[in-house]
């Protein structure tokens, strides 16, 4: 548990009181602007000759907003693939008091697709995040490999849609494996990562046009809110948990109180060719870490990744 | 009512309301928790680094009730007294022979500082008593044709006393290899296990090999572990058992033959076979070391070796001074002179006398 007295706003606080705020606000703008541009509106067929430009007629009163059709056409569906280079700081006191740092790599896969739920509102994302890094001590005298794989599905409804902007917001179920291995310990060489979470996730979307070009800004921003992960106790063995199989609260129930983490992804995408095609750069910022029985952790990355995304219309 | 109940059910306003209220809460309290970072001194100065090292074993080392009740280590006055050693200008190599200094009041093998120029270390647990093994004359009694099963060296004797010199545990064991010996040495009238000088290794290894010897399950410690920064944070101890290993397993009488040099997984192993029936342990006592080691560093890029883990033997007594023989025999300076081991001769004799008494008793039961 992470003592409540420790309330120094960092930059990480900073940047999950912003996303508080952007909610709240917005959520005061849906409440101003009721039966001005209601959401529970028909989506109309995009057009993919538009590229990336569809229309979504309001209802009543008659006023349009732009969409990407990516999101809201039902008959497409999105791949992207993101490669990632950047650093990562790791810290995992079951291995060493102290910080390592190094570069990372990243890779990460989506799959963006409508459904019919709720009148066409709601939409699925599946993710998913293999990251590695290789990471040295301050001092120079020690190394450590981290790495990991974390799958996550969930699905987002739209909030709120006006002009070029739009905001979704959902639930994710994620799950993460992976490790921190030194070099140099000797019977605490690794720490195994495990955890199953359900995430709060936020997505805002931006349509931004640039000479006859429209380029679409997003913004993901998922945070675990409750969950189960893997933790041996304070000075515990693995020798005792694997080859003896002793249980001692190896499974940790977690909320952000002692899993405070987030996950940025900030993309931009830029069409290329017919629009079926566009080329996505971005920025992805993990911030994930963890007070489990007395053992402390966080890695924190960030990336500069870019990538591609394909659409694909579903016959 | 049920008008209103339903209303409400599909008001899609107000359960918006709710998620975005939801979500901004769930933010906000992730917002109001800071980092999570180092708690330990990190600057690279001779004190942070004393502070380093001494908290650092003062919330994870296991020992410190124990070693004040034997020896009288008091770690709050350890840090007194070595504080006020450590100086500003002091030079790394300095700093170093402080620290082993510092940790050498614990007595422990398997505590250590390991810098590029040296580990630092207390052996005496070794080093302030007699050998009480010679390597040539140990290998004199294998000879040059004894076999070699997954790095345990053995042969017959030619008293038909089986002898198996197991040198370290570092090494896996193979099932296969152990039953292979054991099929070798079946007719011997005795076994003698030689772990003199053995100084340890995996922990499973050394009870793969004892559960050669025991034909049912058997309780032979326990275990635990720290589950805090205190110094009496422990889990509750979980017993520790051997169970029969399912390949050939010896049946007859067996001695073992220990010195000081018996450490760490080795002592682990002759706490095992003196849990056993038809086992002697015979020799000096074994030098400790009942605490399993983990790793950790302090800001100068050190590393730092500690007890972590908790052995018992299944009395819930300590091990991690040794365990003491059932039949004290010392190495006579004469007969290594002559080229003679006096604990592996002291072994033939007393698995002779064990044989034949099994044999008088098989030869009562007939009559």
């Amino acid at each position: 548990m992470i003592a409540m007295s420790d309330l120094s706003l960092s930059i990480y606080s900073l940047r999950g009181l912003t996303m508080a705020i952007v909610l709240w606000s917005v959520h005061c703008c849906m409440m101003a602007q009721e039966g001005v541009c209601d959401v529970d509106t028909v989506v109309t067929e995009c057009s993919l000759q538009e590229g990336l430009v569809g229309t979504l007629e309001g209802g009543r009163t008659g006023c349009g907003v732009m969409q990407p059709c990516m999101w809201d056409n039902p008959l497409v569906s999105t791949h992207s693939t993101m490669f990632g280079v950047g650093a990562a700081n790791v810290l995992d006191t079951y291995l060493s008091p102290y910080s390592y740092t190094g570069p990372e790599v990243r890779i990460v896969r989506e799959t963006g697709r409508p459904t019919k739920l709720m009148r066409g509102r709601v939409s699925n994302q599946t993710l998913v995040d293999v990251n590695a890094s290789y990471l040295e001590n301050r001092s120079g005298t020690a190394h450590e490999w981290a790495g990991g794989i974390r799958y996550s599905i969930g699905w987002h409804y739209l909030f709120y849609a006006s002009g070029s902007f739009s905001l979704r917001g959902g639930l994710l179920a994620s799950g993460y494996i992976g490790g921190v291995y030194n070099t140099r310990n000797g019977n605490n060489p690794a720490q195994a990562k495990a955890d199953v979470t359900v995430d709060v996730s936020a997505l805002a979307m931006y349509v931004l046009s640039v000479a006859r070009t429209r380029i679409v800004l997003r913004y993901q921003l998922n945070v675990p809110f409750l969950g189960a992960a893997f933790s041996p106790n304070y000075g515990q063995s693995y020798y005792e948990i694997f080859s003896r199989g002793d249980y001692d609260r190896n499974v940790v129930f977690v909320y952000p109180g002692n899993m405070p983490s987030m996950r940025h992804l900030f993309t931009a995408d830029i069409p290329v060719g017919h629009g079926m095609t566009a080329l996505r750069v971005g920025y992805s910022g993990q911030f994930n870490q963890a007070v489990l029985n007395g053992l402390r952790y966080h890695s924190y990355s960030h990336n500069f990744m870019f990538g591609f995304v394909k659409r694909f219309k579903r016959l | 009512m049920k008008k209103n109940f339903y209303s409400l059910l599909y008001n899609r306003r107000m359960w918006r309301q709710i998620a975005v209220n939801v979500a901004c809460a769930v933010f906000s309290c992730v917002s109001l928790v800071s980092c999570i970072g180092e708690e330990y001194p990190a600057d690279d100065t001779p004190m942070d680094n004393f502070e380093a090292l001494w908290r650092l074993m003062d919330e994870h080392y296991c020992f410190f009730e124990y070693k004040k009740s034997t020896i009288g280590v008091d770690w709050d006055e350890v840090h007194a007294r070595y504080r006020a050693k450590i100086t500003a200008r002091m030079n790394e190599r300095q700093l170093f022979e402080v620290l082993c200094q510092m940790l050498a009041e614990l007595k422990d093998g398997h505590v250590n500082l390991s810098a590029g120029f040296d580990v630092g270390r207390n052996w005496s647990y070794h080093e302030d008593y007699p050998e009480n093994f010679d390597e040539a004359v140990a290998r004199s009694y294998l000879g040059t044709d004894y076999s070699i099963a997954s790095g345990l060296k053995y042969r017959i004797l030619e008293d038909n006393i089986g002898y198996v010199r197991c040198e370290s545990f570092s090494d896996g064991i193979g099932d296969g290899n152990l039953s292979y010996m054991l099929s070798d040495l079946a007719l011997c009238d005795g076994l003698i296990v030689d772990v003199r000088n053995n100084g340890g290794g995996e922990l499973t290894t050394a009870h793969k090999l004892a559960a050669r010897f025991t034909n049912e399950k058997c309780l032979t410690g326990y275990i635990c572990h720290k589950k805090g920064k205190g110094r009496s944070d422990f889990s509750a101890p979980k017993p520790e058992y051997i169970e029969p290993a399912e390949g050939l397993r010896w049946q007859k009488p067996t001695v073992v033959l220990t010195n000081r040099r018996c450490y760490s997984a080795t002592n682990d192993f002759v706490k095992c076979m003196h849990a056993f029936p038809g086992v002697t342990l015979l020799g000096d006592k074994t030098g400790g070391g009942s605490g399993m080691p983990f790793t950790q560093e302090i800001p100068h890029g050190w590393s730092v070796r500690y007890s972590a883990v908790v052995c018992y033997d299944r009395d819930m007594q300590h091990t991690e001074f040794g365990i003491a023989p059932d039949t004290l025999v010392l190495m006579a300076d004469d007969d290594v002179l002559r080229r003679r081991d006096t604990l592996i001769e002291a072994a033939r004799a007393l698995l002779r006398e064990r044989g034949n008494n099994m044999a008088c008793g098989h030869i009562a039961e007939l009559e």
